[in-house]
């Protein structure tokens, strides 16, 4: 009558996806499975986490990941209440952790941080009593946009295991990127890079990293025989600081477009963490195709996000219980 | 008051000299020297011995860079706060960088300076004047009025000049001073919003990296401009192995260029930065928690253990584990290095190619690290683990007491263009007592900087200061150092002293 | 389990199949008919016994019964209590339970905490005509105003007792139904 081991009793933070087992990752997503079938009820709320206090901290904007967030809670019965950097003391130059212990003051149990700085998630950890979720810092690690990648591409693929999934576009400054390869990497899949060298940084270090990973210049080249691809968002500032000659070439070599789709493998699937800048990375009529999972990937967050609350908050109560 | 130092091994750069002994120190003057079989002087109420058994007598250590934050930033250090550290740190003479607020830049400003460091200052303090009007970069200052006044050298430190057509002017002009240029190497261009060192750790944590080119570059264009002025040129806090072979090449070829290293860039590596990421699964997450607390049960251990026998081997000494990812201790301009840098830097200092070790104490307010790390204040507070860190090399074989001493008196002197400070008789008694083989455990708390910014709590580190004296007059002791009779020493440990072992690498 | 002492078998797979045969015809007389009728079973052991009784219904009432599966970690009152993070699974009920009766279906009845939590899920889906409850044993110390409409076997026990069932689609071997006793 044991029920089946769950996620480590030690887990109190998610702040990567580097230090998760595969058994792990595995019990998250299994449970995202069970949290996905409530989001399709009618009523789609359960009284799970009735009395626990989420608070989305964002100190960057983000449409998407803070209304999954928000969306996700409620689904769990959970108090809600965001925080945007906009409108609070934070322009009055309150820091970062006299915010933390206001809130935790009053009473909050799970912070859901977003933060243009790296790291930032980490500091919070080592003050806060509750749990933190990295709802992505700077160029370091989004854990929670990884699970439902991961979440999806099983779902589409049936496993990981040696499926070979190409990832093209600003892989230096994406942390979408980096807690993917964490995660693809322990889920057993192969990976391939492909990006312009300005926006790969130290090639070595993803290959001393992952040493099964491949670095291709040519989109075309690494498309062949992959089973998914994740196109990054290109952000424009890449271009004024000079990393790229111009969008319009960056399009040319590394965008996503139907013709390149229709070179590629006939089932491969495409996910974009969004927003998406159609027509430079990705074509608009990719973006729609029956490939496409870019849709799915966002309902599947809700569901990821609710799994990783329900875990996080039990271990919590039990602990203050 | 008059001391008698007694059975300590007096180590001397200045005049080569090793030896046990004992030093009278009278009217501020160091008096007479005795050797083991010469009868001392008789007993006396006005006579203080101080037993120096089993420990180092050195003269006293001069930093060539501190930041005293003084005037304008007397919440992060003040003259009297940094010159009480200096005093723990074995530092008789210390060096104060104009990045205050106004800056050192013009000749009230360094007299005042000057006066308070007279009033209230534990040790010498030498005021480097700014090399430009408010350290703009782009005017310079009237360094003649300002070298009248008693600046002893030039830097712009912490901001780079950029244009190199100050930099020639800067270096041409205080040629007829005689005085060093300080120089920050780094081109901004280069390292647009850095947070740490460019290299694997940056990339793993998606941090914004300072490559190592972004200081090359710069040290290349001043010794360039040093060779073309005649210059002195002198490269403050050298990180790199590229700028390492830069200045071996540059002296090589006569340029007149004399480099700093700082105890952390020869110890530390980017690996700080990342923490206990790599702790073992089963550690993992809570482990953030885990670890303060392993922290605190570290530190009251240390409280206790004073002197320890049981060596620990290395080079588990200085564990960057001890640190959770992305600590703000460990945000420092130049960033911690990696490892191959760390080696070349311990090359360059021991065949000469740098001169001397310099703390770069950059006292920062807690406020300035408890926040993202991008956006910390960057620097340690280092002068009161100086000595340990830099004993860790001697310790582990990469460098000989000798040299390291004289990295720290003899070094900075040659950069001054000073007599060094020594123990020869008649010079003024600047001397420091030291204890290589205390163990200690680093507690920031502890320090009296004002700065407790420092990724080394926690640390263990073998060699203490234990007594500094300036100009005949205790300024720092250690708790009981001295009144008591100590233990015979141990063989073992004059052996490493004098270096005699050549059977381990 | 080396800990329990003693076990003592009160059914065996003859005497579930009868069981099991009389509370489907229970369930045909009392709701006149099955046409209404949908079965769920919670998970995991009240799922294979809610098709094998619609697999009696068919074949006596010549009625396909639907049967959900009905996970109800979400709702449990012991979440903070329990030592682990219990895994949640599906609940998978392809008909719409608004206007049907409803059999939850489930092997032991004990406290009534899981039938509580099961009505609430229930309720969350729609709005039955009739909720009614199925279960194989019924073993007492009931904690919550809960009873069982339909049940196999009433078995009088402690409360350090265990009640263990065994049903060959999820455990190994024959069906079968113990009760162990604890260490003296």
């Amino acid at each position: 009558m044991t029920l089946p081991e769950s996620m480590r009793p030690t887990r109190r933070h998610v702040l990567d996806l580097d230090d998760f087992t595969r058994h792990e990752i595995e019990t998250v997503l299994d449970t995202a499975i069970g949290m996905k079938e409530i989001l399709s009820r009618e009523i789609a709320q359960v009284p799970t986490l009735r009395g626990v206090s989420v608070v989305n901290m964002f100190y960057e904007e983000s449409t998407r990941t803070r209304i999954s967030f928000e969306l996700a809670a409620k689904a769990l019965s959970a108090n809600v209440v965001n925080f945007t950097a906009r409108g609070s003391s934070v322009e009055k130059g309150e820091s970062l952790l006299d915010t933390m212990r206001t809130l935790q003051a009053l009473g909050a149990d799970i912070l859901v941080l977003r933060h243009s700085y790296a790291g930032t998630a980490h500091l919070l950890a080592q003050h806060f009593r509750g749990a933190i979720i990295n709802a992505g810092d700077g160029s370091h690690a989004h854990p929670t946009q990884a699970l439902l990648d991961l979440f999806t591409l099983r779902d589409k693929l049936g496993t990981l295991e040696r499926r070979h999934i190409v990832i093209v576009g600003d892989i230096l400054h994406s942390r979408v990127a980096r807690s993917n390869l964490w995660g693809l990497t322990t889920m057993g899949a192969h990976i391939t890079l492909c990006a312009p060298p300005t926006l790969l940084g130290n090639e070595q270090f993803w290959l001393d990293t992952w040493p099964d990973l491949r670095i291709v210049y040519s989109l075309e080249a690494a498309l062949q025989d992959a089973d998914a691809v994740i196109v990054l968002r290109l952000q424009r500032e890449r271009q004024e600081a000079g990393l790229l000659p111009s969008l319009r070439e960056y399009a040319q070599f590394f965008a996503l477009t139907s013709a390149r789709l229709q070179a590629a493998h006939a089932g491969m699937l495409v996910l974009h963490p969004g927003p998406m800048n159609e027509g430079i990375e990705i074509a608009p009529d990719v973006a729609i195709s029956a490939q496409s999972v870019i849709e799915e990937q966002v309902t599947n967050g809700v569901a990821v996000r609710m799994a990783l609350l329900y875990h996080l908050a039990l271990h919590l109560r039990r602990k203050g219980a | 008051m008059r001391y008698l130092i007694t059975h300590g091994m007096i180590i001397d750069p200045s005049q080569r000299v090793a030896t046990i002994g004992h030093i009278l120190i009278e009217a501020g003057k160091v008096a007479r020297m005795y050797e083991m079989t010469d009868r001392l002087p008789e007993a006396d109420p006005d006579l203080v011995i101080i037993d120096a058994h089993g420990c180092l007598v050195t003269p006293g250590f001069t930093d060539l860079h501190v930041h005293l934050r003084e005037p304008g930033e007397e919440h992060k250090e003040t003259i009297a706060t940094g010159t009480q550290a200096a005093a723990r740190g074995g530092f008789t003479t210390i060096c104060a960088m104009p990045n205050t607020h106004p800056a050192y830049d013009t000749p009230a400003v360094v007299r005042h300076v000057r006066q308070i460091a007279r009033d209230v200052g534990t040790v010498q303090v030498e005021v480097i004047g700014a090399a430009t009007v408010g350290r703009q970069g782009r005017t310079l200052t009237e360094m003649a009025s300002l070298v009248e006044a008693g600046c002893i050298a030039f830097s712009d430190d912490g901001s780079p000049i950029s244009d190199p057509a100050v930099m020639r002017n800067a270096l041409a002009y205080s040629r007829m001073l005689d005085v060093p240029i300080m120089s920050h190497c780094e081109d901004t261009r280069l390292n647009k919003g850095w947070a740490m060192h460019e290299g694997a750790v940056s990339m793993r944590l998606g941090l914004p990296g300072y490559p190592a080119a972004a200081e090359e570059v710069q040290i290349a264009r001043d010794i360039t401009l040093a060779a073309m002025t005649g210059g002195h040129l002198h490269v403050c806090h050298v990180s790199t192995a590229g700028g390492v072979e830069l200045i071996r090449h540059a002296r090589q070829h006569g340029v007149r260029i004399t480099a700093e290293v700082s105890p952390h860039h020869l110890t530390l590596t980017d690996r700080w930065v990342l923490g206990t990421l790599d702790a073992p699964p089963s550690a993992a997450q809570g482990s953030l928690t885990q670890r303060l607390d392993q922290y605190s049960h570290i530190y009251a251990a240390g409280i206790q253990s004073m002197r320890q026998s049981a060596d620990l081997p290395l080079p588990a000494w200085l564990n960057p584990t001890l640190l959770p990812p992305f600590h703000t201790s460990t945000r420092v301009s130049p960033p911690l290095r990696t490892e191959a840098d760390v080696e070349a830097l311990i090359a360059g200092l021991a065949d000469g190619t740098l001169d001397a070790i310099a703390t770069d104490h950059a006292p920062h307010a807690l406020v300035d690290k408890q926040c993202e790390y991008g956006l910390a204040a960057c620097g340690i507070s280092g002068l009161e683990t100086a000595l340990g860190l830099v004993l860790t090399l001697v310790h582990r074989g990469a460098l000989d007491m000798l040299n390291a001493i004289a990295c720290l008196t003899e070094g900075p002197a040659r950069v001054l263009k000073r007599t060094p400070s020594s123990l020869r008789i008649g010079t003024q008694a600047d001397l420091v007592i030291i204890d290589p083989d205390y163990q200690w455990i680093v507690d920031v708390n502890q320090f009296v900087s004002k700065g407790k910014n420092s990724p080394l709590h926690g640390q263990r580190l073998k060699g203490r200061v234990m007594l500094t004296m300036v100009a005949g007059q205790i300024v720092h002791q250690e708790l009981g150092f001295g009144m008591t009779p100590r233990a015979t020493p141990v063989a073992s440990r004059l052996e490493g002293i004098l270096n005699t072992d050549d059977d381990d690498a | 389990m080396s800990a329990i002492a003693s076990e003592k078998e009160i059914l065996n797979g003859d005497e579930i199949r009868r069981a099991i045969t009389r509370i489907a015809h229970e369930i045909a007389e009392r709701n006149e008919g099955v046409q209404q009728v949908v079965l769920v079973g919670i998970r995991r052991r009240g799922v294979p016994l809610a098709n094998r009784i619609a697999a009696v219904l068919s074949d006596v009432e010549g009625v396909q019964v639907p049967v959900g599966e009905l996970d109800i970690t979400l709702y449990r009152d012991d979440l903070t209590l329990r030592a682990d993070v219990p895994l949640v699974r599906t609940t998978r009920i392809d008909t719409n339970v608004t206007d049907r009766v409803v059999i939850l279906v489930d092997d032991v009845l004990y406290t009534g905490r899981t039938v509580r939590a099961a009505l609430d899920a229930i309720v969350d889906l729609g709005r039955p005509a009739r909720i009614q409850l199925a279960v194989l044993v019924d073993r007492g110390h009931r904690e919550l105003p809960i009873r069982a409409d339909f049940v196999g076997k009433n078995v009088p026990t402690s409360r350090d007792e265990v009640v263990e069932v065994h049903l060959s689609e999820v455990d190994a071997g024959e069906d079968r139904v113990l009760i162990a006793h604890p260490p003296r």
